[in-house]
């Protein structure tokens, strides 16, 4: 049985100033970056800077109670948070701290918040989706599971709403006898009430059984929002460690940004561009990298990463934005203008982009998908022309009509993700022509209507949608036939 | 005045490996307030290089294994009964400790973290 560090021996300093949260002091002659120390008071740190006379610690709690001559010792320990199982449905802080008012995780495996990511002999690539229940990502912008996919856009435009989605469409046991994913939702420097609303989401819908929420609120020190997302990373690595598959959502990294330039600029480190200190791409490459597709003589899990990148005027082209979008795999643009147009979700089609998930579709959305992304696009230009002069032929007038209805079918209200053979279902109905004879305004309540016609009348072509396989001519005249009888009754 | 100016000025405070008190009378009343402080915060941390505490709840008869063993050092014994049992040796900023005070802390501390 051990007790700790080490009995026999320690190293000890000295607290030479304390600036904002920042502690210098002298001593500390075998301390290791990234040390976790011990003030006298009982607080906290860890060691991000050394110098040849003394160290840079940040502190993990309030700044007050460190004053200048108190006595602090090294742990011989690097941060790390204790999980396990008994974390799913629990609300923490970056330290592993209850936040919803339960006891504390005491027992539990410790796991580093920094930790090198796993090699390229250790992983494959990514092959099984991720569904999102967002028939517009689903089918256009597929994220398959170890991908790493950017979520950008101005504030207010959906895109916690489309993460809190992907959570709870995990609740859906997925198709082909996939495992079920874990979900780990990291709140970095969000309003208190905020996050509550997101938690109440979550209980609501039921899955908050299946989550953990690691929260550093705004009003928490710079220091904890710096670590959450490297918290949320060690305890979705823990669950990889055992074989699951684990969603991990950071919302959002640019104010980890903030925060670790926050830091920064206290510890006296040189600043570039906007004031960031150089190392803030690798701040975000090393957290991101660690999202990873194991092969199967790894375990097989995966850990999907879904950062959220907040921009100012719609514009992607900025410091932080352009960093994230060349570390993950793709991204999800989202429109301030297509939001306020009523076009929720308010994906940006065309410059939003999925990497790699394209190899994780299912032949099922595949094959009613392919075309989907290129009328839109076609669409959009031609809307945009369409402006210009009154007098259109035919086939553009027809193409434009076949736009509309493909950008009113993606239209999905919040809170209400769907399985992926009432996507199919949806999509097949306009890409096929079968709902060209509906009015625009009548696609929501034809579509809810139809989905539950279809779960009511025809169970057997929607489990034939469930399997993965491509479809097969059967099915397909099957769901002609269904969507031509359910018309008839539809007013 | 840099830390090292003030650095020199505390090699020059000494004398045969010993602080000499002429010496720093002299320095420290050239110095402005600032690097006063400076200064005897930069003697504190010398000094502390150059002496080893020890404490012990008993009496002082081990000293002289320690004088071979650190020959370069001061060497300031301090009784503490507090300590119940074994030594706890203060190296600069290292700290040697085999005290059964000590030990039982890290017991109560053990038990008080991982008992249900």
């Amino acid at each position: 049985m051990t007790f700790g560090e080490d009995s026999k021996t320690q190293n000890v300093g000295l607290v030479i100033k304390n600036t904002d949260g920042v502690i210098v002091a002298s001593g500390l002659s075998r301390a290791i970056m990234g040390e976790k120390v011990i003030f006298k008071n009982g607080g906290s740190g860890i060691i991000l800077n050394l110098d040849e006379d003394n160290a840079s610690i940040i502190l993990l709690e309030e700044a007050s109670g460190v004053k200048e001559g108190d006595s602090l010792k090294t742990t011989g320990e690097m941060l790390g948070i204790d999980v396990s199982e008994e974390l799913l449905g629990r609300v923490i802080d970056p330290l592993g701290e209850s936040l919803d008012g339960k006891p504390k995780i005491k027992k539990g495996k410790n796991m580093p918040l920094e930790k090198i990511a796993f090699g390229v002999v250790d992983r494959e690539p990514v092959n099984t989706p991720l569904k999102t229940g967002i028939k517009a990502i689903d089918s256009m912008i597929p994220i398959g599971r170890g991908q790493r996919e950017l979520i950008i856009g101005d504030r207010q435009t959906g895109k916690t709403a489309i993460v809190i989605d992907t959570i709870i469409n995990q609740k859906n046991p997925p198709a082909g006898g996939k495992k079920p994913v874990i979900c780990v939702y990291v709140a970095i420097g969000q309003k208190r009430s905020t996050i509550a609303q997101v938690i109440d989401r979550l209980t609501l819908e039921d899955a908050l059984s299946y989550s953990i929420i690691v929260c550093a609120s705004a009003s928490d020190p710079a220091s904890l929002q710096y670590l959450a997302p490297y918290a949320g990373m060690a305890i979705a690595e823990y669950f990889l460690g055992i074989g699951k598959d684990v969603l991990v959502v950071f919302d959002d990294l640019t104010k980890h940004a903030w925060a670790y330039r926050q830091i920064s600029l206290v510890l006296r480190r040189p600043a570039g561009r906007e004031a960031y200190p150089g190392d803030v791409f690798y701040l975000h490459s090393r957290l991101l990298e660690r999202s990873v597709k194991l092969n199967k003589q790894n375990g097989g899990g995966s850990i999907t990463a879904l950062p959220i990148i907040e921009t100012q005027a719609n514009d992607i082209s900025a410091y932080i934005p352009t960093n994230v979008i060349s570390i993950t795999d793709g991204q999800i643009y989202l429109q301030s203008d297509l939001f306020n147009s009523g076009i929720r979700p308010a994906i940006n089609v065309g410059q939003s982009v999925s990497r790699v998930g394209g190899a994780a579709q299912t032949p099922t959305i595949k094959s009613v998908s392919n075309k989907l992304r290129l009328e839109l696009a076609q669409y959009n230009s031609l809307a945009a022309f369409a402006q210009l002069g009154s007098e259109l032929d035919l086939a553009t007038q027809k193409q434009l009509n076949q736009g509309k209805r493909l950008t009113e079918i993606l239209k999905q209200p919040q809170f209400a993700p769907l399985t992926e053979n009432l996507e199919v279902l949806s999509i097949y109905a306009v890409t096929s022509g079968l709902m060209d004879d509906i009015p625009l305004e009548s696609f929501p309540r034809f579509e809810k209507d139809i989905h539950d016609f279809a779960k009511k009348n025809y169970p057997a072509v929607l489990n034939s949608l469930s399997t993965g396989e491509k479809p097969t001519e059967q099915t397909l005249k099957q769901i002609k036939k269904m969507v031509e009888e359910f018309k008839k009754r539809f007013e | 005045m840099n830390s090292k100016k003030i650095d020199k000025l505390v090699v020059y405070s000494y004398k045969n490996d010993f602080l000499n008190q002429n010496k720093v009378n002299k320095i420290a009343t050239l110095l402005s307030k600032s690097d006063l402080k400076k200064y005897i915060n930069a003697l504190k941390l010398t000094e502390n290089k150059k002496s080893l505490i020890i404490s012990s709840p008993m009496n002082n008869s081990d000293l002289k294994k320690f004088e071979k063993l650190f020959p370069n050092k001061k060497i300031v014994f301090k009784k503490d009964p507090t300590l119940m049992l074994g030594m706890e040796i203060i190296d600069n900023d290292i700290v040697y400790e085999f005290t059964l005070k000590n030990s039982l802390d890290k017991i109560l501390n053990y038990i008080e973290q991982n008992y249900d």
